[in-house]
């Protein structure tokens, strides 16, 4: 077992691009993002019963940027708040229903407020992923002596991937690698190079859902354990990364190769001057 | 014996080596031995190689020369001469004695080098056991990369210790012990005596003048110390004393540096006088002028002791920052602060100006002095953005269905209830596959 002041901190970073959903919407009644958002409030509620040292956060990532959803800046985090928010019913365990509850005003308000513009109708997950960074460092500061936290993020993801990202995600990965941080993958529709590779360099899952609708079942399943559990079981296997870069004057993969020793871009032919910096 | 291409120093013959009689050969470079009625030489070694020398005590039969290498190893020769072995032995000793250093000083010096570079830098000296020792590549490997610039560069940067200051208390180190019968026994070591030298030239000037043609060592020490001017008490009574002369000059040296002053601007000597209110307060203006005669021997025993002891002080500083120059009646910068050299009125005004200026300025305000480098230039730095990617195709989604889409999802957001009962789909438990 885990000792007792382990912390366990999981971010959920959820794609809500709305220009996706509102397409999976028309597509396909039975999976929208109502679905999805109640999967991922039931992951995370199991993820915070798990043990009291749990803690959850979770962002919604989307086409202007990145907004968290839990713990958001208007909760105060204190019991006996006394207001709708707080308070539940039901006799749930009570910071469960107030997690639920936040994470459903936020999405609201987001949704709400959100414009999109043509030109940029990719999901900002780099940005995204940067602030989850950003957030499990400042937990790990936090910390009090003695105390230790093992931090991992999972990625729920809708849209396709953006290539203009491409040299921030891979900052992102590697800065998750050195801080000892899993990025796991839960891809809703096209399968993603980027969080492939990610997945690959951290240590964590990738896995590709057969079926949308089943998302709470995929979450629970694979994607709750934490590491030092999943050995102990029988997970999808991991997917074959195709690490082959591409050539930058024919975007063809290639696996032998040409490297400009100054600014490091990949050529397949052999020329004296660099296009790139010359 | 054959011609031999070195010049031969020592011959020394019957000399056994290893049951062998043979002859003993002392070259310019090396030592050899060869049996006898040969040619060759068996052993040889050179100087360079040899660490000591040991012979056997003058007492016992045998009489043995031992040469021990740097190695290690040893090789002794027995003078087997029965009437003169003891004589050979020396003569080969002392012979050895004067060469031995010459070739020793090249080898040691490279080895202490070595050990010294291996001291400082503890990172060196890492990287040495975890090279070497265990094996990875050879000492000379290790060596022949980091001498490289030692035997050429001059060594007096590395031979760069610190010099050592003088206590200020080595008059008092030297305690008199009695002598039994009413006399003092002083302990003067040649440290104690440089150390006087060194503060008080004054004294070193009047031993050069008196010793060795006037007075013999002991009795010029005798009479430091008996005189007044060590004792201090400032009565000059006007005895024959060749200290009384040092005791004027150093007290007009003590006038000069208390006129100089510290050239330090930002240091307020004055701001450290005794301000007392002296009887009553403040209040009692009456001066007690009738003890005049009291207050001014009591006044002149007190400053006479403060005297003493700021002139000691000044002069140990003195000597400090002398560092080393000889007695030279040259003025530099560092005898300023002695008074009894010349005035250096003129060297003040950059003293100043350093002092003010290392006040002023900071040295992280300062312009950095990076070294340059070469500003990288990207003509097409898009690359950078989508990197070594393969083209994909993208999606297109025309401005109708953007707004058709975020319309339908704002509007289902905006009734969203959410029914974390409902998540799992019934049909779905029978179909979980792997």
């Amino acid at each position: 077992m885990a000792s007792e002041d382990e912390i366990n901190l999981l971010v959920i970073v959820v794609d809500v691009n709305p220009i996706w959903w509102g397409q999976q919407a028309q597509r396909d009644p039975q999976f929208t993002l109502s679905k999805c958002m109640d999967a991922v409030m039931v992951m995370g509620n199991a993820h915070m019963a798990m043990a009291r040292t749990n803690k959850l956060a979770v962002i919604a990532s989307h086409c202007q940027g990145s907004h968290f959803l839990y713990p958001s800046k208007s909760w105060s985090g204190e019991d006996g708040g006394g207001n709708d928010v707080s308070s539940s019913g039901d006799g749930k365990y009570e910071l469960l229903s107030a997690a639920n509850n936040l994470i459903v005003e936020e999405i609201r308000n987001i949704m709400s407020k959100i414009e999109v513009t043509g030109n940029s109708t990719d999901t900002l997950l780099a940005g995204s992923l940067a602030k989850a960074l950003c957030y499990i460092h400042r937990l790990t500061k936090e910390l009090e002596v003695g105390q230790e936290i093992k931090s991992r993020i999972l990625v729920v993801k809708a849209a396709e991937d953006c290539a203009l990202q491409y040299m921030n995600f891979m900052n992102v990965i590697f800065a998750a690698q050195k801080q000892n941080i899993l990025i796991d993958a839960c891809v809703l529709d096209s399968d993603s190079g980027l969080l492939q590779q990610a997945c690959d360099i951290t240590g964590g899952l990738y896995m590709k859902i057969p079926q949308k609708v089943a998302l709470a079942q995929y979450l629970l399943w694979v994607f709750l354990p934490d590491s030092e559990q999943r050995s102990q079981l029988v997970l999808p296997p991991p997917a074959h990364v195709d690490y082959r870069a591409a050539c930058f004057c024919h975007r063809n993969l290639i696996e032998i190769g040409y490297v400009c020793s100054v600014c490091l871009s990949i050529f397949c032919n052999f020329s004296p001057i660099c296009t790139t910096c010359e | 014996m054959t011609s031999l291409s070195e010049e031969v120093l020592l011959v020394v013959k019957k000399v056994r080596q290893k049951k062998q009689d043979g002859t003993l050969y002392l070259m310019a470079e090396r030592i050899a031995w060869g049996p006898e009625g040969k040619d060759r030489f068996t052993v040889s070694h050179l100087y360079a190689d040899i660490r000591c020398q040991k012979i056997s005590p003058d007492g016992k039969a045998k009489v043995q020369l031992q040469l021990v290498l740097h190695t290690g190893e040893s090789t002794t020769f027995h003078f087997a001469n029965e009437s003169t072995a003891l004589k050979d032995r020396e003569a080969a000793k002392e012979l050895l004695q004067q060469l031995l250093p010459k070739f020793k000083k090249k080898a040691n010096k490279e080895l202490e080098e070595k050990n010294r570079m291996l001291q400082e830098d503890p990172v060196l000296f890492q990287l040495y056991k975890d090279l070497v020792v265990s094996q990875v590549i050879s000492a000379e490997e290790f060596w022949a990369n980091r001498l490289g610039g030692i035997n050429n560069t001059d060594p007096s940067p590395y031979n760069n210790k610190q010099e050592v200051g003088i206590s200020g208390a080595f008059l008092a180190d030297i305690r008199p012990q009695t002598d039994g019968c009413n006399g003092l026994r002083y302990n003067l070591t040649a440290d104690i005596i440089e150390s006087i030298f060194r503060t008080y030239p004054a004294v070193k000037q009047k031993y050069s003048e008196n010793v060795p043609h006037n007075l013999t060592e002991k009795e010029f020490w005798t009479r430091f110390f008996q005189s007044h001017y060590f004792h201090r008490d400032r009565i000059n009574t006007g005895t024959q004393d060749i200290f009384s002369e040092c005791a004027k000059q150093d007290e007009k040296g003590l006038k000069t540096l208390v006129t100089q002053g510290v050239k330090n601007p930002l240091v307020d000597l004055q701001s450290l006088e005794d301000k007392t209110l002296d009887e009553g307060y403040g209040i009692c203006t009456t001066q007690p002028s009738t003890s005049n005669a009291n207050k001014s021997v009591k006044d002149s025993s007190n400053s006479a002791i403060i005297k003493r002891f700021n002139h000691h002080s000044a002069m140990v500083l003195a000597a400090g920052s002398r560092r080393g120059e000889l007695a030279s009646d040259q003025a530099s910068e560092t005898s300023s602060t002695d008074g009894n050299s010349r005035d250096s009125d003129f060297f003040q005004p950059p003293v100043k100006k350093v002092k003010l200026q290392e006040a002023i300025e900071f040295e992280d305000l300062q312009r950095e002095n990076r070294p340059k480098t070469v500003p990288l230039n990207l003509k097409k730095s898009d690359r950078y953005a989508h990197g070594p990617v393969p083209l994909q195709s993208q999606q297109y989604t025309t401005s109708q269905d953007i707004i058709n889409s975020v319309n339908y999802i704002r509007h289902e957001m905006a009734s969203y209830k959410p029914s974390l009962t409902q998540v799992r789909a019934q049909t779905l438990c029978a179909q979980q596959r792997v």
